[in-house]
């Protein structure tokens, strides 16, 4: 109920900016896939989920694909895990790409995900405070938000970064895994912003 | 044509006469933005430095980002590749602009910025010299490209005044009149709460401040940088409110960064100044609030010098604690065995076990101090979140108090706390009852204790650190003092029957620790960790009653069976891992307040809905809280003053480990507890109680509320309703 509020009124003044701050149980999405099937948070009851915030025009989001990073990422714990890729960006931006678009990019970029969801309208990412791409959160299959911010810690745009990095998710779905706490939850993401309406 | 133009000319004649050296240095042209060097003077001389600019021009409607580029972005970098012995200083950021991206913002520059660096020769440099930079900038509209550049510039070196470069110096001048500068006389504080920042700004006598500012934070993360800030005039004050990222953030101890008044900042005449605010744990009340009348008891008002007065304070306070006092008793009562004996052999325990008292507070520090360095949200009285530090202590005061009854004696395993063998024993004997004490001091959070450690924590780590040797020089000053002066011991009665009946009585608080104990892990982790534990403590009697029964006979077999009990004690007591009790605490009881359960967002729903609330900040493991609930809290009047003023009670049980606790604690400047915060609507700040509650303050601080709207008290909220 007080979810729902919460969505109205978003929806009513237009721009409101919510967060999922870590500790808090995730926002409901309803959202469709390439395909045009619905996708909800709740068909995922009960299983860790990984939101990837996309955008394969984005320097950042490139930086991890042309490497290879996200996409071994997908493939290393897709077994274990949901991984949703999501779009959030507005049709009015030079930077939306269609279905058809994307769908070729994620077959060019061998890249996995479990599902990519278009949010063309930003409501899930506005509903999730997301900010760039790529922007991460996992959740926990209680569906609380145990991690939100940045892939990795080093801010760049170059592919050789990854190799050096610590990556943030991986170590949280590791932690995740062995039931223990997740030691770095909060980091301050870093990409492209999201071109929202 | 004025003299000084004449000059410049001369300057820009003899410039392109001397050639290559003064080629203006090359641009470099990426898809959006064009790149060079720019220097302040066509000359440098050794040893004195140059400013040096990296100008970027960005394509309309284009932007590069400040050094915390907001929301999103990547602050431009240069990497200097310069000359044997020169010297770059950091980047100079002239102010950002706000650049709003649909519901977000970023902090940048568009059209050009020239971002400075101090550049020094060494001493002995002379003749053309070559500074190359490699930058990488992130230039962006809609989309985001990153680009680089690798630029040069020459410079000539020598004895020569140096000139300005005629051909710069408008970039220059310009960069230069962005950048911040300090105030002088001007006065900057600042304040976090659970969801906001607040910076003050006050002018020196006679100035009065500019009506429109916007704050730039150094820190990521710090506030969100789309939401409105709120400027409002107190008094002759500028009092800035910023919405704070959430979770709120940790560890901030001040706030720096730049205030932009586009009007200018009258009497220092810059459109920017730099701002370094100490955070004060005490709210900035907004106008008109009443918390200057706030009593005084316990506060510190972050001083370290008052932060190291309370730790000593606390400290001595620690020894009259029922956990603390027996062993300390014993450890007094070895003295007065040995009061007529060697004085310097005792002054010298005395010393070892100060040692041994100031090293186990420093280690548990530290260990604390390294957990919070990973990440984990803890404070202090984090040893008894953990329900199996919980049982062992329960396991040790127990078997101290079996010993202290007369159940068993120690014999070779361990030295006597009471030993009289060999003097290098008694050394040994003086440091464990110094770790000793520290241990089961642990529990007890004297008064004043709080809010020092609190304070503490905000501090960086030798701070910390020294603070937590006040407290343990503290704990130990009263047997160190007899021990240095046995003159005292003197007055107290000879060696005799007497000791062994003291020595018998004092096993009695311990048996009421080990009760507390049992309570505690029963609030952690449930009934049947209580009767787990109750069951350990039983083998260990037996272990203990066995060793002590054939206490004469000879061979390995009586220790060997005693340790075994004991592990098949402690195996029992062992509690599961993550032993999930009920999320308790909230029921309401006969002749209690019907306390809720706390959570942020409930104090902000209720504090907006027009009610006052009063949160207690508690733990089963923190005697203070169970005493100020019972003396306090419970009392008839206190909670007919909460029922006639419509004050809800919550309570926030940090029992266990609760990060959102944690983190309120720290917005509140605390980081132990008890902590009593009342909220009242309209006011984003609460109200902080002293840490010892005596029904007089409680009433007196509800009295100042107004009355209870009629509707407000018939609140049937369920907590935790969507969790």
């Amino acid at each position: 109920m007080k979810r729902s509020l919460i969505a109205l009124s978003s929806l009513a003044c237009g721009m409101a900016f919510a967060s999922a701050p870590v500790g808090k149980p995730a926002p409901a999405f309803n959202v469709t896939d390439l395909a045009g099937k619905p996708v909800n948070l709740a068909d995922y009851k009960g299983k860790t989920v990984v939101l990837e915030w996309n955008n394969f025009g984005c320097p950042f989001v490139q930086k991890h694909y042309k490497s290879g990073n996200m996409q071994a990422l997908q493939k290393k714990y897709g077994k274990e895990v949901v991984w949703l890729a999501v779009n959030s960006t507005t049709r009015e931006s030079s930077d939306y790409a269609d279905p058809m678009t994307l769908d070729k990019q994620l077959r060019d970029f061998r890249a996995e995900p479990a599902r990519y969801l278009m949010d063309e309208p930003g409501q899930m990412g506005m509903a999730y405070g997301a900010k760039v791409t790529p922007h991460m959160y996992i959740i926990d299959p209680s569906g609380k938000v145990v991690y939100n911010g940045a892939i990795d810690d080093k801010r760049s745009t170059n592919p050789e970064d990854v190799k050096t990095s610590k990556n943030y998710v991986a170590a949280a779905l590791d932690e995740l895994k062995a039931g223990k706490p997740v030691t770095t939850a909060s980091t301050t993401p870093y990409g492209c912003t999201i071109k929202y309406k | 044509m004025t003299f000084q133009g004449l000059t410049r000319l001369f300057v820009a004649i003899a410039a392109l006469a001397w050639g290559a050296a003064v080629h203006a240095a090359p641009v470099v042209k990426t898809e959006h933005v064009e790149a060079q060097l720019v220097a302040e003077a066509v000359t440098a001389q050794p040893g004195k430095p140059v400013l040096v600019g990296l100008k970027l021009r960005m394509a309309e409607h284009w932007h590069t980002y400040w050094k915390n580029p907001g929301d999103s972005g990547l602050p431009t970098k240069i990497e200097w590749v310069l000359p044997e012995g020169w010297k770059a200083g950091e980047i100079q950021w002239p102010y950002p602009r706000p650049l709003p991206i649909g519901p977000l913002m970023n902090y940048g520059y568009e059209d050009e910025v020239v971002l400075l660096s101090q550049l020094t020769p060494p001493a002995g440099a002379s003749g053309a010299q070559t500074l190359r930079a490699k930058a990488e900038w992130l230039v962006c509209k809609d989309i985001c490209i990153p680009e680089k550049g690798e630029l040069d510039l020459t410079l000539e070196v020598g004895p020569a005044e140096p000139k300005p470069d005629p051909r710069n110096v408008g970039s220059i001048e310009r960069a230069k009149g962005m950048l911040p500068v300090a105030a002088p006389g001007w006065k900057s504080e600042s304040s976090l709460s659970a969801k906001q920042l607040v910076v003050r700004l006050t002018p020196p006598p006679g100035t009065s401040p500019p009506k429109q500012v916007s704050f730039f934070p150094e820190r990521e993360q710090l506030i969100e940088p789309a939401a409105p800030q709120k400027v409002t005039r107190e008094g002759d004050s500028l009092r800035i409110e910023m919405k704070l990222v959430e979770p709120p953030p940790t560890n901030v101890t001040r706030v720096a960064g730049v205030a932009v008044a586009e009007a200018g900042w009258p009497g220092i005449g810059r459109k920017a100044i730099a701002i370094e605010a100490p955070v004060s744990t005490q709210p900035i009340a907004a106008a008109g609030s009443t918390s200057a009348a706030r009593p005084a008891s316990a506060q510190i008002d972050g001083s370290v010098l008052a932060a190291l007065g309370f730790a000593f304070l606390g400290g001595i306070l620690l020894n009259l604690m029922p956990c603390v006092f027996p062993v300390l008793g014993i450890k007094v009562m070895g003295f007065v065995e040995h009061a007529h004996g060697d004085a310097r052999a005792m002054r010298l325990q005395g010393v070892i076990f100060a040692a041994g008292v100031v090293l186990s507070f420093l280690l548990l520090a530290g260990i604390m101090l390294a957990l919070r360095a990973a990440g984990g949200q803890l404070g202090w009285g984090f040893q008894l979140q953990s329900p199996l530090v919980v049982t062992l202590l329960a396991g040790l005061f127990f078997l101290l108090a079996l010993n202290l009854s007369g159940v068993f004696e120690w014999g070779i395993f361990a030295q006597s706390l009471t030993s009289n063998l060999s003097a290098k024993g008694r050394y040994a004997d003086a440091l464990l009852a110094g770790v000793l004490a520290t241990v089961v001091a642990t529990p007890c959070t004297a008064p004043f204790m709080g809010a020092a450690v609190g304070f503490t924590l905000t501090q960086g780590a030798g701070l910390a650190l020294l603070v937590f040797a006040t407290l343990g020089a503290g704990m130990a000053l009263p047997v160190l003092l007899l021990a240095l002066f046995p003159a005292l011991l003197r007055r107290l009665p000879r060696p005799g029957a007497w000791m062994e009946t003291f020595k018998q009585v004092l096993a009695f608080p311990l048996y009421a620790t080990v009760a507390w104990l049992v309570w505690v892990i029963g609030a952690q982790a449930g009934n049947d960790a209580v009767l787990a534990l109750l069951g350990g403590l039983v083998f260990i009697a037996m272990g203990a009653w066995m060793y002590g029964r054939w206490d004469h006979s000879p061979g390995l077999w009586r220790p060997t069976v005693a340790v075994l009990f004991a592990i098949a004690g402690l195996a029992i007591a062992w509690p599961a891992p993550q032993g999930s009790a009920a999320a308790g605490g909230a029921s309401a009881r006969a002749g209690e307040l019907a306390w809720q359960e706390w959570s942020p967002e409930k104090v902000s729903q209720l504090t907006g809905g027009g009610q006052a609330v009063f949160v207690d900040f508690t733990a089963a493991w923190c005697v203070t809280c169970q005493v100020n609930k019972r003396v306090a809290l419970h009392d008839a009047e206190v909670m007919q003053a909460f029922a006639a003023k419509g004050v809800v009670p919550l309570r926030a049980d940090w029992t266990r480990q609760d990060p959102r606790i944690t983190a309120t604690l720290a917005a509140l400047g605390r980081n132990a507890i008890p902590v009593y915060a009342l909220y009242t609507p309209g006011s984003p700040d609460p109200q902080l109680l002293p840490e010892v509650l005596t029904p007089s303050i409680v009433i007196a601080e509800l009295s100042r509320l107004p009355a209870a709207k009629p509707a407000a008290t018939t609140l049937t909220q369920r907590p935790g309703g969507n969790e």
